[in-house]
C-alpha cells in the first residue's frame, strides 16, 4: 500500500481509478442515453 | 437535466458547472485552453460537434482572461514575448485552414488531420516526459545535496541554439530574461499557428512546450504568456463561431461559472510548484487526450455498435479531467504540507517549491 503514496506512478495510478470511478458513476446516472 | 435551447439539446447543467471548473483549473495551470479536453466532452454531454466546438472557443476566451489577470499578479507574462507570439499566429492560423481545406480538395482530410493531431500529440509527450524526468533527476539530486534548487530547472540545450540566432531585430524579454531575435519568436508562432489551424484546436499544447524549449522562457512564464496569447486567438474564435450561430450562451453561462473558480486555483496553483511539476502535468494531459480520442474513434469506426466502447470513451473523457484536477489539487496540498515541515511522498519535495 505505501507504493501507492510513496511512488509517483503509484500516486498516479491511484488518482486515475477514484478519476475513472466517478467518471463511471457520473455514466450510469446522466450519460449512458447519449 | 436542462432543456438547452438554441442547441437542441438536454443535458445535465451540473456537469457543465463541473467541466468548466476542471478544465479551468488545468488550463490556468499549465496555460492552455484545453479545447481538446472540453468538446469531446461536450459531445458526450449530447451536444452536437460544431455546437461543442463553438460553446468551447466561447468558454475559453472568457476563461483565459480570469487566468490571465491571475498569472499578470504573479508576475507571469512577459507582453514583448506575448505580442510577438500573438502576430506569429495569426498569420499561421489563416496558412493552416488554407493547408487543411487543400488536404480537403484532394480528399485526404479525415486521415492527415487524425494521423498529424495523434503525431503531435505523442511527440510533445515522449520529449517532454523525457526531459521533465531528467530535469526532476537533477532537482533530487539537488535536494539530497542540500543545495538550493531554484523554480526552474530544465536540461534543454535547444533554447541556447535558438537565441545564437543574430537575426536582426533582437528582442529583449524582460519578464522572461532572455534575448532573442523577433524572427524565432515569429516563426515559432507562426509553425504553432498553422498547427492550431490545420487541426482546428487553439494549439496552446503545441505553444507551451515551443516557448519553453524553442524560445527558452521558464515554464511559468510559458504557461502565464500563452494564455495571454489565447485571449487574443480564443478571442476571435468565439467572435467567429457566434456569427456563424454555433454557440448556445446558456451553456457557456454555465460553463463559465465554474471555470471562474477553476482559473483561479489552477492559476494561483502554480507558484506553489516547480517547473517540472507543471511539464508532468501538460504531458499528462496530452496521452491521456490521445487515448480517449482513440476510444471515441474505436467506437465510431465500429459503427457505434459496442455499448461497452462508448461506455469506456465516455468514462476516459471525464476521467482525464477529474485525474489532472485531482493530481493539481494533491501538488498544492502536499507542498503546503512540506512548507509546514510534515511527511509528504518522497517524489514531492522536487517538485515543489520552498518558502
Amino acid at each position: 500500500m505505501r507504493w501507492f503514496y510513496h511512488s509517483m506512478i503509484g500516486y498516479w495510478i491511484t488518482l486515475l481509478t477514484i478519476s475513472l470511478g466517478i467518471s463511471a458513476v457520473i455514466y450510469i446516472f446522466w450519460l449512458h442515453d447519449k | 437535466m436542462f432543456e438547452f435551447i438554441i442547441a437542441g439539446v438536454q443535458s445535465p447543467w451540473l456537469l457543465l458547472v463541473l467541466t468548466g471548473a476542471t478544465v479551468g483549473m488545468v488550463g490556468g495551470f499549465i496555460g492552455v485552453g484545453g479545447g481538446y479536453m472540453v468538446t469531446p466532452a461536450l459531445i458526450v454531454f449530447g451536444f452536437p460537434g460544431y455546437m461543442a466546438s463553438g460553446i468551447d472557443m466561447t468558454h475559453i476566451a472568457g476563461k483565459s482572461v480570469v487566468a490571465t489577470v491571475r498569472h499578470r499578479q504573479l508576475g507571469n507574462i512577459d507582453w514583448v514575448l506575448g505580442l510577438a507570439m500573438v502576430g506569429g499566429t495569426m498569420i499561421g492560423v489563416e496558412q493552416g485552414v488554407r493547408l487543411l481545406t487543400w488536404t480537403k480538395t484532394i480528399g485526404l482530410s479525415g486521415i492527415v488531420l487524425l494521423t498529424t493531431s495523434v503525431l503531435v500529440m505523442i511527440g510533445l509527450f515522449i520529449y517532454t516526459q523525457i526531459e521533465t524526468q531528467a530535469a526532476n533527476k537533477v532537482a533530487m539530486q539537488m535536494e539530497k545535496e542540500g543545495i538550493k534548487v531554484g523554480r526552474e530547472i530544465t536540461t534543454s540545450s535547444l533554447p541556447a541554439k535558438f537565441q545564437r540566432i543574430s537575426l536582426y531585430p533582437i528582442v529583449r524579454c524582460k519578464t522572461a530574461r532572455i534575448v532573442i531575435s523577433m524572427w524565432v519568436i515569429v516563426i515559432v508562432g507562426a509553425i504553432t499557428g498553422v498547427l492550431a489551424g490545420f487541426l482546428g484546436v487553439g494549439g496552446g499544447f503545441v505553444r507551451v512546450p515551443a516557448l519553453i524549449y524553442v524560445v527558452g522562457a521558464s515554464t511559468h512564464i510559458a504557461v502565464g504568456t500563452d494564455l495571454l496569447e489565447i485571449i487574443v486567438s480564443g478571442g476571435y474564435g468565439a467572435l467567429r463561431h457566434s456569427m456563424m450561430g454555433n454557440v448556445d450562451f446558456i451553456a457557456v453561462l454555465f460553463m463559465i461559472v465554474g471555470a471562474m473558480f477553476g482559473a483561479q486555483f489552477g492559476s494561483i496553483a502554480t507558484a506553489y510548484v516547480r517547473g517540472p511539476a507543471i511539464r508532468y502535468i501538460l504531458s499528462y494531459s496530452l496521452i491521456l487526450a490521445t487515448v480517449g480520442a482513440f476510444l471515441r474513434l474505436a467506437y465510431m469506426l465500429t459503427g457505434s455498435k459496442y455499448a461497452v466502447l462508448s461506455f469506456f470513451a465516455v468514462v476516459f473523457t471525464l476521467g482525464e479531467m477529474f485525474f489532472l484536477c485531482f493530481f493539481i489539487m494533491s501538488l498544492v496540498l502536499f507542498a503546503v504540507r512540506y512548507q509546514k515541515g510534515k511527511s509528504v511522498p518522497d517524489w514531492i519535495p522536487s517538485l515543489v517549491v520552498q518558502k
